[in-house]
């Protein structure tokens, strides 16, 4: 039996790159599926865990998946922005807590989410280096846009303006990073975090501007004189918050009118959360209320559709593959005449033929088996990112 | 035996380890933030020793113009619950970043009684045109019936946070609420005896006190350390030319000096401290109660 191994062994690394060929397409074969099923499960424990963990999500009526897709994996698209007092009616009720997200802008091609500190205690998300944001300005990295752009705390990284037709007035505001966010495995470390209220100076809601008079104002004095500060046209906002210039930043016009994308709603028993579901089914209200879970449910179901095709595809490759490697045999088998002969001579059984042929067979299927995993094992850490990639682009 | 040995070895463990857990719950502490030091002595009052209150501007700065800097954020951040006074007492709220759901607004409740200051400063920039920044007037505790709403959040806020404290909350609730509405009676007696007395005020914040209580009071904007140059004691004498006030309320005891410049306009300076950040000595009630008395003299005078 040793022996049938070493001959076919050295017959193998004779025929070096028939034996190259084969192996590869094999490993190829078997690996496409199963890589394939690697994503898609990695997309479906991404996706559920996340909409598990989403109760309810308040967002613009309109489409679900957008909505689900925006707010919980900050999909490119984008969703449209509802006000921020759709927030506070949810806690005026009493039956639900409201995280409010703002994911309308970019940053270096990552998604720049405004949210409310409250954001990190509901998804676990500890800073690994550094501190949460505290003052306007600051921010807070993934983990994984942390090691993409290379950044940790203490640097800056600047918002670029999301929109170069915005002429409402975004402009680019330096970021300061306090801290590098632990892994979560989720959208979460593909994100730069900010303070809501960071969000909307990014806007243009807010900003600061230098005092251009030295009027002379009382801070401290709500009756003193009226003193009037007059900024020309071509006034320069700061485009970066600095513990100097900090105070001068203010806000205009009524914060709950302000922009947010979506809220999280998280009610605090089985009955809040149907009295709540029953405040949105106005079908008149710009709002709507989602399960973020029925709505990945059905994405997922989608996707398994075309996963299954793809099944049946693959398997009739598969089919067409092996048949392909059994014509290699047979016909390397013809060209092997004259050897077979030769072994024949020298004495050996016909069976001898069978069991080296069987070896070759054997080690091929275990190089390409080794192929295969070694394939897998490498792109194993990958298959969120593609699953993400596909599904949400 | 040795099974048995390891088993019960175990569930001693289990169950030191347990009750060990228990006791630590029961002894962690609510960290409560106070924006000033009448919420905090709310707290105090209301959560007893269940909670640590902290009132994080230093005592030698009033809370009104205190400012938190990134290391005070990340403290608050931290905390269970974050009190603030609300009626834009909190000029740094815009600034930083608080969690919402620890955050309570104790004056929301009456939100729409409060006080908007006129001739707030006002600025123009870019295309947008001129705005104003409007000012409102934040002493809402002196007002003792709105002290008594915002006692009555912070314990709904306690409540939220520990229900199983709820009974002992609303005890503790009931007796300030006591203690607030007697300082309410008293001062209501009072002005009702000279209702429209002229009554000045060195600085203000006494605009919940007047309306609540109907005081007469006329306000100017003066330090108690600071001697005022001379041309706001000419435009005092204006004032008093047409609104005869025979006492001053001053934040804090003013200078011997001005006392001394005042007296002799037959103006007579009376402490009426709205008790902003922690006092040296005493606490809320026994200020208060101070205060109390030293309107009560100047009525009588
Ligand atoms: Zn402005």
């Amino acid at each position: 039996m040793r022996h049938d191994f070493y001959l076919a062994w050295r017959y193998l690394r004779h025929h070096r790159t028939r034996t190259l060929i084969l192996v590869l397409c094999l490993s190829l074969i078997a690996a496409l599926p199963l890589g394939l099923h690697r994503v898609l499960d990695a997309g479906e424990y991404w996706m559920t865990r996340r909409a598990e963990a989403t109760p309810l999500l308040v967002g613009a009526r309109g489409s679900a998946v957008d909505l689900t897709l925006g707010a919980l994996y900050f999909s490119e698209a984008g969703v449209p922005s509802i006000r921020m007092q759709e927030a506070d009616r949810i806690a005026a009720t009493g039956w639900a807590d409201p995280l409010p997200i703002y994911a309308r802008y970019r940053v270096q091609g990552q998604p720049l989410i405004g949210v409310t500190l409250d954001y990190f205690d509901f998804r676990g998300l500890v800073p690994a280096q550094g501190e949460l944001p505290a003052i306007l300005g600051d921010c807070v990295l993934g983990a994984d846009v942390a090691e993409r752009l290379g950044l940790g705390p203490g640097d800056t990284l600047a918002s670029s303006s999301g929109n170069a037709f915005d002429l409402a007035g975004t402009y680019p505001l330096k970021l300061h990073v306090t801290g590098v966010l632990a892994k979560a495995h989720s959208p979460d470390d593909h994100a730069v975090f900010v303070d809501l209220q960071t969000a909307w100076i990014i806007e243009g809601l807010g900003h600061g501007h230098a005092e251009t008079q030295a009027a002379p104002t009382q801070p401290d004095s709500p009756f003193g004189a009226a003193t009037v500060r007059r900024a020309d046209a071509g006034l320069l906002t700061y485009t970066e918050i600095t513990p100097e210039n900090l105070g001068s930043f203010h806000f205009h016009g009524d914060p709950a009118t302000y922009p947010i994308s979506a809220v999280i709603a998280l009610p605090h028993d089985a009955r809040s959360a149907t009295l709540l579901r029953g405040r949105y089914l106005d079908d008149k209200s710009a709002t709507e209320m989602i399960r973020p879970l029925d709505v990945t449910r059905g994405l997922l179901e989608n996707i398994f559709r075309v996963g299954a095709l793809f099944d049946g595809i693959l398997l009739l490759v598969v089919a067409i593959a092996f048949l392909l490697v059994a014509l290699v045999f047979a016909l390397s088998l013809r060209l092997r005449q004259r050897e077979i002969e030769t072994i024949y001579l020298l004495g050996c059984a016909r069976l001898a033929v069978m069991r080296l042929l069987f070896a070759e067979i054997l080690l091929i299927a275990l190089l390409a088996g080794a192929v295969c995993a070694a394939v897998l094992y490498t792109a194993a850490p990958h298959a969120s990112d593609l699953a993400r990639h596909f599904i949400l682009s | 035996m040795p099974t048995f040995r390891i088993l019960s070895l175990v569930i001693a463990l289990v169950a030191a380890a347990s009750a060990g857990g228990a006791s630590a719950i029961g002894e962690h502490k609510l960290e409560i933030v106070a924006s000033n030091y009448p919420l905090a002595y709310f707290a105090e009052r209301l959560a007893g020793p269940w909670a640590t209150v902290i009132l994080p501007a230093p005592a030698d700065v009033d809370p009104a113009y205190w400012r938190p800097d990134a290391k005070a954020v990340g403290a608050m951040q931290k905390a269970d619950l974050i009190l603030l006074n609300g009626a834009d007492y909190e000029k740094w709220r815009a600034h930083v970043a608080l969690p919402r759901l620890k955050t309570v607004d104790t004056s929301a409740g009456f939100r729409d009684r409060f006080i908007r200051i006129e001739n707030a400063v006002v600025h123009s920039h870019g295309p947008a045109g001129q705005h104003s920044h409007e000012g409102i007037a934040y002493t809402t505790w002196l007002d003792f019936d709105q002290a008594a709403q915002q006692a009555e959040a912070v314990a709904k806020a306690l409540i939220a946070k520990r229900p199983e404290l709820k009974t002992a909350v609303l005890d503790a609730l009931r007796s300030l609420q006591a203690d607030l509405s007697g300082l309410d009676g008293e001062i209501k007696r009072i002005a009702a005896v000279k209702p429209n007395l002229p009554l000045m005020a060195s600085h203000p914040v006494y605009q919940y006190l007047a309306r609540r209580y109907g005081l007469n009071l006329k306000s100017v904007h003066w330090e108690p350390g600071e001697m005022p140059p001379e041309k706001e004691w000419t435009e005092l004498d204006k004032t008093l030319a047409g609104h005869p006030a025979k006492t001053m309320l001053w934040e804090a005891r003013p200078a011997a000096a001005i006392a001394d410049k005042l007296g002799a306009k037959g103006v007579a300076s009376a402490v009426f401290d709205p008790c902003a950040n922690r006092p040296e000595a005493g606490d809320f009630l026994v200020i208060m109660k101070q205060n109390v008395e030293n309107l009560r003299t100047s009525f009588q005078r």
